[in-house]
């Protein structure tokens, strides 16, 4: 069904301020309006048990308001939140607003609703209209475009059909391919008693991430794309899962140490995103559990290693004019030449922590010092795979992560730096073993993995045998070089980008695993 | 003019969605087959910080889920979700119709082009078979919640003094407790379901959780503990906890203070400094929950079997295709029995699940030997076996999954005492913390709360940072004994699909003696 226009959003959160404001008891208030699609296929093609290819073509949308109102009561002020799915008349706004009254609590901590930081937002009409209107059709096309994109490279490759001897052989060889297309509409409008005239946003996202299998040969690869417009899809990604899983065809076990190692750009976001963010934003620091407890402004990785988050870039899929704040978005560097130099936040943390007795432990810098380093430019409303939800308050959310180097080497002079080594190209389940706090992390690697040899790729890595164990205190520190070339990447259940980079890390630790897996089938 | 959206409306709408379902929809072009999820929750729910209020709230959720299959030379699913509000009510038929029109056109359209992939890809496209569902009895049925204390009585004031109550009995435990987060929660869940078969089926369930969070300081760095208890009852279950045996919940805030506690001693405690070999190991109820969950539970769903989770939630290592896989072959010391079973009493509890099909034991180890897989009526049409009642959803907007139910170690007769103090030279294993599982899941990393070192029989050094990793099938086999201790936990939030989806089911088992290798600090 079609999103709801802005206009309709924008008039509601005006319509809605100014009925706040007959409210003698509302203190201050913000109304955030917004409209959501996640149009989602899934795919599942395999060539010797039946299946339906797409799987799953799927929508979910969603469309509503939300208050956020500070309360003048007889026990001070109470903050409140109160959403109302599907009405965005006034008759909508008094329900959210009671919804608010009625949970409303007295929260010691709370200062005040968003201010205008005195920046303007830099982007405008950003998104793609054509996702914005796209059709079932589209859909489900889009779907079985990178299905018959996987099926071409396997059908026409001619490694494969010397493998096999004939197509009825290809096709016995055990063809996997998994992974989905997902498109995100999201259009949203806010307006609060300190900014009231009301800001609208579009933005517009379209994932792709799929994984092509030869399982009897036990050879994995991906293929992703990542873009915030339509227009030149292909369906790519399934190509690109079906080559590298031929590639990948003859792996072999490895045996277990510490390896001077390429992590490929799927691995570092998932390092990145699974183990590194949490402990990157404010409220972590708050709570204590963030592994650079009182190490702001101190060295904490190699001084190769650039990484900051940033939604204002034209261009870039995961960017964003204004958060859903009403601020506009920025660029905040996180770690700079290995120093510690910033944090994500959203405006309630940040005011939180300037408020903190312990800030300056918590941090190790006096937070009135580095109100830029923590300024809040990522509140945003996540939920259900992505969208900007009405029904959510901010939390704090990376947009484009983007990670650099100093140097910026080619992928061949990373192989050179390697010598003898591995490429990890993809990793899964890579949780913090032993907390957020304590750095530990461990997960298994799953394909798009090879053995370098004298700076070469020679022979790829048999998939599901290999066990990360480290530290990402370790890793950081251990980064040697950091390519030149960066893909946007993308992880499950995630609207967030990280544009990765090729990295090489000494004292890589890997144990072997799986090894009665070669009787088993 | 918009009403009120709670549990009864299903009442006043249920004819009609029924009539929908079996008359309109089998009207479209093609339709083979439909079905609409609908659900109603009033809830209530309160978050505490350090011991301060942070935030409540009281609201409701409705929201709907089409499925339709459809197509003519060939057939295809194609699926709809949606989020209703109050204003949703007077037209809510109008826009379940509108769901089942547009499912109903992608259904078409992916039949379409499935038939032209058939033909253009040979060999390749031969797989690319009707979808079909495996037949199983059409229900109707109306199923009521089980509770004492109904949760749309609970006052939001209770919820909001609950959460800050737990957080302080949590912080008040010592002052190494640094930080400290409650929640509670509790809510009245109705489901409809109704299909073009003829299924009109009506659950409800009670559900009351809590949710505690403490960080720990000590000489040794700060160490997170987090833990969650609920059932599927009414709020009694945070003020007086819970016990039937199996289940055994205290009350919310005793809950708080234990796991503080148990935070403070383990932050306390020397971190673990592994052996360089595999050792003798002693598991504890509590952490065989996540090993039964994550290397039981999980590969025994027919999806990732099926490959369908390729890409994300991975494979099982129990099925590499028809021809080649370990039904009815030994997997486990035939001492293992493991099974999922939603009509035993649960946090995964339910009479039918979101296929309509009626909910029944199913067993994945018996005796060693892998049995039968969880499935829903799609993958047990491709299989050629019974569909067993597996396939939930978290809300009725997102499509259901293949999912576990209540998946547990079944109890054996040892006495968990004389297991342990037949060990020499060992370790105990207690509570479950981080889990990390291979992608087919035929290796698991899973730390632990504590883990104590045993001699002579005797429980010694208590340590932190602990766990143990094994491969899948060597860990099953090395069990040499199984205790009579069984018990059972919630697991509020176990990921699957996309979007992700966080589903409630429970876990558990008895004390196990196997052999794997420890893990500690430091990666």
């Amino acid at each position: 069904m079609p999103l709801t226009p802005l206009s309709q959003l924008k008039r509601t959160v005006r319509d809605a301020l100014a009925y706040l404001k007959t409210q003698p008891d509302v203190a201050e208030a913000e109304v955030f309006a917004s409209a959501n699609g996640n149009l989602t296929v899934r795919l599942n093609y395999t060539s010797r048990i039946p299946s339906n290819a797409v799987e799953e073509p799927k929508s979910l949308e969603s469309y509503g308001l939300s208050v956020r109102v500070a309360f003048n009561t007889p026990e001070g002020l109470k903050t409140g939140f109160g959403s109302e799915p599907t009405d965005l008349s006034i008759e909508g706004v008094k329900r959210a607003l009671e919804k608010a009254r009625r949970g409303a609590v007295l929260d010691t901590e709370y200062v005040s609703l968003p201010k205008p930081t005195g920046k303007r937002p830099t982007l405008s009409r950003y998104h793609d209209p054509t996702i914005m209107r796209v059709s079932n059709n589209r859909m489900v096309r889009v779907g079985w475009q990178t299905v018959e994109r996987a099926l071409e490279t396997f059908s026409t490759s001619e490694d494969l059909l010397n493998l096999a001897g004939s197509p009825q052989g290809v096709r016995d060889l055990g063809l996997i391919l998994g992974g989905d297309v997902v498109m995100l509409q999201e259009r949203m409008a806010i307006g609060s008693y300190h900014m009231p005239r009301v800001q609208t946003d579009e933005s517009t996202l379209l994932m792709a991430f799929t994984t092509a299998m030869l399982e009897d040969q036990q050879a994995k690869g991906s293929g992703w794309s990542v873009s915030s417009h339509l227009s030149g899809f292909t369906g790519e990604s399934g190509a690109e899962a079906a080559r590298n899983a031929i590639r990948a065809i003859d792996g072999q076990r490895v045996p277990e140490g510490a390896y001077r190692v390429i992590l490929g750009p799927q691995t570092l976001t998932e390092i990145l995103e699974w183990i590194l963010m949490a402990s990157l934003q404010l409220d972590l620091f708050y709570a204590g559990a963030s592994t650079f407890l009182g190490k702001f402004g101190q060295k904490v990785a190699s001084d190769r290693l650039h990484i900051y988050d940033d939604a204002s870039v034209p261009g870039l899929a995961a960017s964003k004019s204004i958060t859903d704040e009403g601020l506009p978005t920025e660029r905040t560097d996180l770690i700079k030449d290995g120093v510690l130099v910033g944090l994500l936040s959203n405006y309630y943390e940040y005011q939180r922590i300037l408020n903190d007795p312990k800030g300056r432990d918590k941090l190790g810098a006096d937070p009135g010092e580095i109100t830029q380093a923590i300024a809040p430019r990522n509140g945003f409303r996540t939920g259900r795979g992505g969208g900007r939800n009405f029904d959510s308050p901010p939390s704090i959310t990376p947009t484009n992560l983007i990670v650099e180097g100093t140097e910026k080497y080619t992928h061949e002079e990373l192989l050179r730096m390697v010598g003898d080594g591995l490429y990890i190209g993809r990793i899964w389940y890579t949780y913090p073993v032993n907390g957020i706090g304590a750095g530990d992390f461990s997960g298994t690697v799953v394909g798009d993995s090879y053995i370098i040899k004298d700076g070469r790729i020679v022979a790829p890595v048999r998939p599901n045998t290999l066990r990360m164990n480290e530290n990402i205190h370790n890793v950081l520190n251990n980064i040697l070089g950091i390519g030149a070339h960066r893909n946007g990447t993308v992880r499950w259940a995630s609207d967030q980008v990280t544009w990765a980079p090729e990295v090489v890390v000494d004292d890589f630790h890997l144990n072997e695993i799986g090894g009665y897996m070669t009787e088993v089938f | 003019m918009t009403q009120r959206v709670d549990v009864e409306l299903l009442d006043r709408i249920r004819p009609r969605i029924n009539s929908l379902v079996t008359e309109n929809a089998r009207r479209l072009p093609g339709l083979r087959y439909c079905d609409v999820r609908i659900q109603v929750r009033e809830e209530k729910g309160a978050v505490a910080e350090n011991g301060n209020e942070k935030a409540s709230a009281e609201d409701y959720a409705f929201d709907f889920g089409v499925r339709v299959i459809a197509g003519d030379r060939a057939s295809a699913p194609g699926y709809y979700g949606r989020i209703l509000g109050s204003a949703d009510v007077d037209r809510v038929h109008e826009v379940i119709m509108e769901g089942i029109r547009q499912a109903h056109q992608r259904a078409r359209t992916n039949a379409r082009m499935k038939s032209q992939a058939r033909r253009r890809f040979g060999a390749l496209g031969e797989s690319l078979a009707d979808a079909r569902l495996a037949p199983v009895r059409i229900a109707q049925d109306t199923v009521p919640a089980t509770y004492r204390t109904d949760p749309r009585t609970v006052a939001l004031e209770d919820s909001v003094k609950m959460a800050v109550d737990a957080c302080k009995a949590a912080q008040g435990v010592s002052s190494q407790v640094a930080y400290a987060a409650a929640s509670s929660s509790t809510f009245m869940l109705r489901e409809l379901f109704c299909s073009s078969e003829g299924a009109d089926i009506d659950q409800s369930f009670a559900q009351t959780e809590g949710f505690v969070i403490a960080i720990c300081t000590s000489e040794h760095g700060t160490l997170e503990i987090y833990d969650f208890t609920g059932h599927q009852r009414g709020w009694e279950i945070l003020t007086e906890g819970y016990d039937n045996g199996s289940i055994v919940l205290p009350d919310f805030v005793t809950f708080c203070k234990n796991l503080a506690a148990d935070g403070v001693e383990v932050a306390n405690s020397p971190p673990l400094r592994p052996p360089d070999k595999p050792v003798v190991v002693v598991t504890d109820p509590h952490f065989n929950t996540l090993l039964v969950h994550e290397v039981v539970g999980h590969p025994s769903e027919l999806d990732r079997a099926l490959k369908y989770e390729t890409s994300y939630a991975g494979r099982s290592w129990f099925f590499r295709d028809m021809a080649d896989n370990q039904m009815g072959r030994q997997i486990a010391s035939p001492l293992v029995n493991a099974f999922s079973d939603p009509t035993i009493e649960g946090f995964g509890s339910f009479k039918y699940d979101h296929d309509g099909t009626p909910a029944r034991r199913a067993y994945h180890i018996r005796e060693g030997d892998f049995e039968e897989f969880l499935n829903n009526r799609q993958t047990a049409a491709v299989l050629g076996v019974e569909a067993n009642g597996s396939f939930r959803a978290t809300e009725s907007s997102l499509i259901p999954l293949i999912r576990m139910t209540n998946t547990i170690f079944a109890p054996g007769d040892r006495d968990p005492q004389e297991i342990i103090s037949e060990v020499e030279d060992g370790y105990y294993v207690s509570g479950h913390r981080v889990p990390s599982v291979s992608e087919a899941r035929e290796n698991f990393r899973i730390t632990a709360v504590k883990v104590y070192e045993i001699k002579n029989g005797q429980l010694g050094q208590l340590y932190r940072d602990g766990g143990i990793t094994s491969d899948s099938r060597d860990y099953f086999m090395s069990i040499d004994a199984v205790g009579n201790d069984f018990r059972m936990y919630p697991i509020p939030n176990c990921g699957k699909g996309q979007p992700m989806q966080a589903k409630r089911m429970s876990n558990g088992g008895p004390t196990m003696r196997g052999i794997a290798r420890l893990t500690g600090p430091g990666g």
